[in-house]
């Protein structure tokens, strides 16, 4: 790049940049009278507390029920359920040769299973949960995020929760990764790079792997416990408050006050909206499909090697005693390193209490990252994804133990 | 000058009808009793996250269109009435959602996937929540701001 | 048709946070960067390539920053991506809404000496506004090339990828001098006309 050296580099204070941008804006830049229009009001109401906070609440009705209709009463339930169970299940069950051997255990599972729930095997369980439960959730889920990105409402969610968040340490703009992070924990991860200091960023990436259930654990949890999906996002989020609010007293750093930086209202150009969806959906397919097949391959395998029967014993002091689980739970909970989708379906299999039920798909979702979130956070420093890790296993412990004396002292453990 | 009061009337007429079926919504709720059901209107209940939360995005939206009502005219007003609007129009788009969701698949234990077309004009019939019966004097209110947008801009 | 040339010139996106850098990217690359309303979307580099007039060069989109001080993990990307690459041409995104912060940095890159061509994004969102940019006299004034686009709509992006070969390195003291009016310093750089020997047409 020799030919370049005719100009030297020069080093301007901030002062005398800032006079040179006012000389050349000044020189370039014609501002004509421009009057607010109704859409830019509408912007305003709605990171204004007083009337944000309930079109927040608006917005979030809206996503869920969405999101509940969409995944859950027409593709699920409306006709995933019906080809799974009613034709595929049984084609499976008397195509498959040999009932008895070990390939059947492993691809059908139960020859006598009536639904792809409780047959458990690669190709039942596993393809049901992959493409019947979890792909709709998680296409609807990603439109309806693609949106809500696109709008330019993330950011005014980000002002509205900033004195909310500054309580326990942290900056308006975490939302956005937590928002991301109900969608997939993997790329929130990343997206925590927004935010200012290593101590934010570290609780942020901890507290997501924690707390934020992904968009394919809450699409199974729509479907199979839907009951209780509400109690169960209630301990998480009690939960995101309370460690964020402790990790902020003992961790060292700072947690400076910077300016939102919010953009207008947009209508979403709806070509971006689908290639986004498309690379999302893609990405989905490719790489979580397999990981719940394998997951399914995996747990069985280790259940007729007794590994998961013995884990169970080992653990049922702290399973049966501690969290008030039954020890059965340990299986899914080796499930959920792969995808949490998976063990929450696995979990719905086994006899427990509601109340039960609520601390173990809790259990679930704070104990562990998946594996690809895991990967993802020892790429941004493997480090603080040890500290993450020594943070995880002391939440999963007292969280566990707390929700469980909850329960007993509200009677119902 | 008649022309706006009687826009402020209409407005406020709403305002009050959307802010009572949302306090409804949420007392049929609350009260956890069977639901109730006029002619075409019904409150089902017994559901929180309907009833509970969304009889609570209901009340907030008729507050917003009451609380425009005065000065009405100038844009600051007529948006937070138009924000009352859509909160309303997101109830009672996620109520249609749910009820074309509800009717488009075959019934329980029907072989086939698809419903009849009778059973889905059947499932999509009335009786509707308050927000759905509200939604064309919710259009009447985009009408009304449209038109009011070019004179007061 | 015979293989592209490749340049070996590498391109990077500079610019402040949602300005359109990566939409931008994707128009000139073809590639399928995440584009999304807020700050902050991109926090990791993507490269892409960028074939025009049969020759090919690579483009860099960067993370948004808002100046060449980092202030959060993905602003350091950013400025350690200049740093990597001393040699690159800088290919400056302005957001024409907020024309003012968006100099601020370019003025930062301008200091730096190394060649800088601006685009001047959103220039749609500013018309809308009555916001309007005079681009070529901002070309004069800065003394390299300024070309209007809008991301969305596709709008400049050929002519920005023309132009990019004619991407300049500026004298912060010649445009102090041009904007006060200052005749020596008045000698009319020929922009568009001709090759500024920045390489990338290989001349
Ligand atoms: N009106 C208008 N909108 C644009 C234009 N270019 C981009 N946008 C929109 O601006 C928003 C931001 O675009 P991005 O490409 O994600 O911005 P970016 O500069 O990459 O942002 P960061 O990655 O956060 O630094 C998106 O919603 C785009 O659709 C344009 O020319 N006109
Ligand atoms: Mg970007």
């Amino acid at each position: 790049m020799q030919r370049l050296r005719g100009v030297r580099p020069v080093k301007l204070t901030t002062n005398e940049r800032w006079d040179l941008v006012d000389a050349i804006a000044e020189r370039t830049v014609t501002v004509g009278t421009y009057r607010q229009t109704i859409g830019d009001i509408l912007g305003e109401l709605t990171v204004k507390p007083a009337t944000g906070i309930p079109v927040a609440v608006a917005v979030l009705y809206a996503f869920w029920s969405i999101f509940g209709s969409f995944a859950g009463t027409l593709v699920t339930d409306g006709f995933m359920v019906r080809l799974f169970d009613d034709h595929w299940l049984p084609w499976l069950q008397a195509a498959w040769p040999g009932p008895d051997s070990l390939l059947y255990y492993l691809a059908v599972g139960d020859p006598l299973a009536e639904t792809c729930f409780e047959a458990f095997g690669m190709l039942t369980s596993g393809l049901f949960v992959a493409i019947g439960v979890v792909l709709p959730a998680v296409l609807i889920f990603y439109l309806m995020m693609t949106l809500l990105e696109d709008s330019g409402y993330l950011p005014r969610l980000a002002v509205l929760m900033d004195t909310v968040l500054h309580r326990i340490g942290l900056h308006g703009y975490a939302i956005i990764p937590a928002i991301l992070g109900l969608g997939c924990n993997v790329p929130a991860v990343t997206a925590t790079r927004i935010l200012e200091t290593r101590k934010q960023r570290f609780m942020m990436m901890t507290l997501l792997a924690i707390f934020i259930p992904c968009g394919a654990q809450l699409g199974v949890m729509r479907d199979v416990i839907p009951d209780l999906v509400g109690p169960v996002m209630l301990y998480l989020i009690c939960g995101f408050g309370i460690f964020g609010f402790v990790l902020d007293r003992i961790i060292p750093g700072e947690n400076p006050e910077i300016l939102i930086d919010v953009p207008p209202y947009h209508w979403p150009a709806w070509e971006n909206v689908a290639r986004k969806l498309w690379t999302r959906t893609k990405g989905f397919l490719k790489e979580a499909v397999p990981f719940v097949l394998f997951g399914v391959l995996l747990v069985n395998l280790l259940y007729l090697a007794g590994v998961i029967g013995a884990l169970a014993d080992l653990f049922e002091p702290l399973f049966v005693t501690w969290f008030g689980v039954p020890k059965e739970t340990v299986g899914p909970l080796i499930a959920a390193f792969l995808r949490k989708d998976l063990a929450v379906a696995q979990l719905s299999t086994i006899a427990m209490t509601p109340y039960q039920m609520i601390t173990s798909v809790v259990l679930i979702s704070i104990y562990f990252p998946c594996v690809a979130t895991f990967v993802m956070m020892l790429r941004e420093g493997w480090k603080q994804m040890l500290a993450a890790v020594g943070v995880l296993f002391a939440v999963v412990f007292v969280y566990g133990g707390l929700i469980h004396a909850a329960g007993i002292l509200m009677g119902v453990a | 000058m008649a022309r706006s009061s009687l826009s402020t009337l209409y407005v406020g007429l709403l305002g009050l009808a959307t802010l009572a079926s949302g306090l409804a919504d949420i007392l049929v709720w609350a009260g956890a009793g069977p639901g109730v059901t006029f002619g075409i209107l019904e409150i089902a209940g017994g559901d929180f996250f309907r009833w509970g939360w969304g009889g609570a995005v209901m009340v907030f939206g008729g507050l917003f269109m009451l609380s425009g009502l005065t000065h009405s005219g100038s844009l600051q007003q007529s948006a937070k009435v138009l924000l009352g609007a859509i909160m309303v129009g997101i109830i009672a788009g996620t109520d249609l959602f749910a009820l074309f969701c509800e009717s488009v698949p075959a019934g329980e234990g029907a072989p086939e996937f698809f419903n009849t077309a009778s059973g889905f004009l059947g499932g999509i019939a009335p009786p509707y929540s308050p927000a759905i019966l509200l939604l064309p004097c919710i259009l009447g209110i985009l009408y009304l701001i449209g038109r009011g947008e070019p004179d007061d801009a | 048709m015979n293989e592209p040339i490749d340049t070996g010139t590498t391109v990077l996106m500079v610019g402040n946070p949602n300005v359109g850098k990566s939409a931008l990217f994707n128009r000139l690359t073809g590639a399928n960067a995440v584009v999304s309303n807020y700050p902050g979307t991109t926090v990791d580099y993507t490269e892409g390539t960028l074939i025009e007039a049969h020759r090919t060069c690579t483009i860099i989109d960067v993370p948004g920053t808002y100046s060449l001080t980092p202030r959060d993990a993905a602003e350091e990307v950013a400025v350690r991506l200049l740093g990597e690459y001393p040699g690159a041409v800088v290919l400056l995104v302005l957001d024409a809404t907020r024309i003012e912060r968006g100099l601020y940095l370019a003025l930062e890159v301008i200091e730096r000496g190394v060649p800088c061509i601006i685009a001047l994004n959103m220039t749609d969102a500013a018309h809308d506004k009555h916001i309007s940019v005079d681009a070529a006299e901002m070309e004069r004034v800065l003394g390299i090339p300024v070309i209007e686009t809008t991301a969305i709509s596709g709008e400049g992006v050929k002519q920005l990828a023309g132009m990019i070969r004619n991407a300049k390195a500026a004298d912060i003291s010649a445009i102090s001098g041009r904007l006060n009016g200052d005749g020596a310093a008045e000698e009319m750089v020929a922009l568009r006309s001709g090759c500024s020997g920045c390489g990338v047409c290989g001349r």
